[in-house]
């Protein structure tokens, strides 16, 4: 019996934690409200000064991952928009707490070589958050061509043979230019 | 006896972590090295550095418990009667914090893990709040050892590899900014130090903008293959 059930427990958790492409990530999992509401109602009597804010940043917190870089916007009446490219990337850093790892969300830092003591953004509300450090991996500094063999050699070859083409065409009215040119010296004579 | 009492503690440590693991997804195992990382060395703080750590503790235990008990007994001599009710709440006082910081330096050893591969060094430490960071080696400006004269007796040392960018400064002149690595209580630092050198010096860019200084190279080589040279001949001759 308890065999039996263990697969079938793990096949629900496989299906709960599918790798999610975090291009086509746009706004933050509901869950990362619960999240805000459980860690201000701990604050106590703070609670409603805690919790507007946190409300407007969840309501209009937006991610867009592209291909160069991250934009991050969120604010009502004060907006605030980081853009950051992948290439400048130098830290990552996932910080889970203990209410965190409940719900299966981190909050996955970024740091660029910029004078500022704390992270320049902050991905909060990510489930899935190992596959965005990975993708994020793959792509900040010292990430090495060899590292995405999908993008080097198809961008190697093609300009390679647009090379190859050119030279040959050059080579081909060069050689139509001379032949024009023995001709016009025979005529003279 | 003392065998019975440390495998008791042993069977309770172990209880402990089967609650952190299961309850408060505490992760047990090291962290995992990014994909494609290479050659992977996964480390964890000396052992030495649990004894460091154990001397600093019973240290710091006999200044605070000598002083909570010295008061009591005063409170004791003063009014007997008071003395006895508050004995308890004093003993309490004096005694479970110790049970709690003793337990927490073993979970700090186990839960502390860095994990360098060709490119970068991932550290993961904390049990309540995990904090893992990934530091690029393409960065990296320098690297320190430091070394109290505590550590030394101890043959351990605290290696700190620290990226572009500034950041506060916290009270042992460490930096509090994430633009650093810590590597905490390592035993052979020196070889360490050797290694993250290394790494970050097989990166040819200077650590801030320069990337393309080797993306540019095999682009152009492998733009001028044999057949395009021969169409250059061809050319030459021509004309």
């Amino acid at each position: 019996m308890l065999q039996r059930s263990e697969p079938g427990a793990e096949e629900v958790n496989m299906s709960e934690h599918t790798p999610r492409d975090p291009r086509t990530i746009e706004r933050p999992d509901p869950v990362l409200m619960k999240y805000y509401l459980i860690g201000s109602l701990l604050t106590g009597p703070a609670f409603p000064f805690v919790i507007i804010p946190l409300y407007f940043r969840y309501k209009t917190l937006r991610y867009r991952f592209d291909d160069e870089g991250v934009w991050m916007a969120w604010g009502l009446i004060f907006r605030r928009e980081i853009n950051l490219s992948y290439r400048r990337i130098q830290d990552i850093h996932v910080t889970r707490g203990i209410l965190q790892r409940w719900m299966g969300i981190a909050t996955v830092s970024i740091q660029t070589a910029a004078g500022s003591a704390t992270p320049e953004m902050s991905i909060e509300g990510i489930l899935d958050p190992d596959t965005l450090r990975d993708f994020l991996y793959a792509r900040m500094r010292g990430a090495r061509l060899d590292d995405a063999p999908s993008a080097a050699p198809e961008g190697d070859t093609p300009s390679g043979d647009e090379t190859l083409q050119l030279l040959e065409q050059i080579r081909d009215r060069v050689a139509g230019l001379a032949d024009r040119v023995r001709a016009l010296e025979e005529a003279r004579r | 006896m003392t065998q019975g009492t440390q495998q008791a503690t042993a069977w309770i440590y172990k209880g402990l972590w089967k609650i952190l693991v299961d309850l408060f997804n505490v992760p047990r195992e090291a962290p995992t090295a990014p994909p494609g990382a290479g050659q992977v060395h996964a480390l964890k703080p000396d052992l030495a550095f649990l004894r460091y750590l154990k001397f600093k503790f019973w240290l710091a235990l006999a200044v605070i418990d000598v002083l909570i008990i010295g008061l009591w007994l005063a409170v004791l001599i003063a009014d007997p009667m008071i003395g006895l009710a508050i004995a308890p709440l004093a003993w309490g006082i004096a005694i479970i914090p110790d049970i709690l910081a003793y337990v927490a330096l073993h979970l700090r050893w186990d839960t502390t893990w860095y994990i360098i591969t060709d490119r970068s060094v991932r550290i993961r430490r904390g049990v309540w709040l995990i904090r893992e960071s990934t530091v690029t080696f393409e960065n990296v400006q320098n690297v320190e050892v430091r070394q109290g004269p505590l550590q030394r007796h101890y043959g351990i040392a605290n290696v700190h590899v620290q990226t572009a960018g500034g950041g506060s400064v916290g009270p042992q002149g460490t930096p509090t900014s994430g633009h650093h690595g810590l590597l905490e209580g390592v035993g052979n630092a020196q070889a360490l130090r050797e290694l993250v050198l290394a790494r970050a010096q097989r990166s040819r860019s200077a650590g801030l903008g320069d990337e393309r200084l080797h993306v540019a190279p095999p682009v152009g080589a492998a733009a001028l293959g044999p057949a395009h040279l021969a169409v250059l001949r061809q050319i030459r001759d021509l004309l």
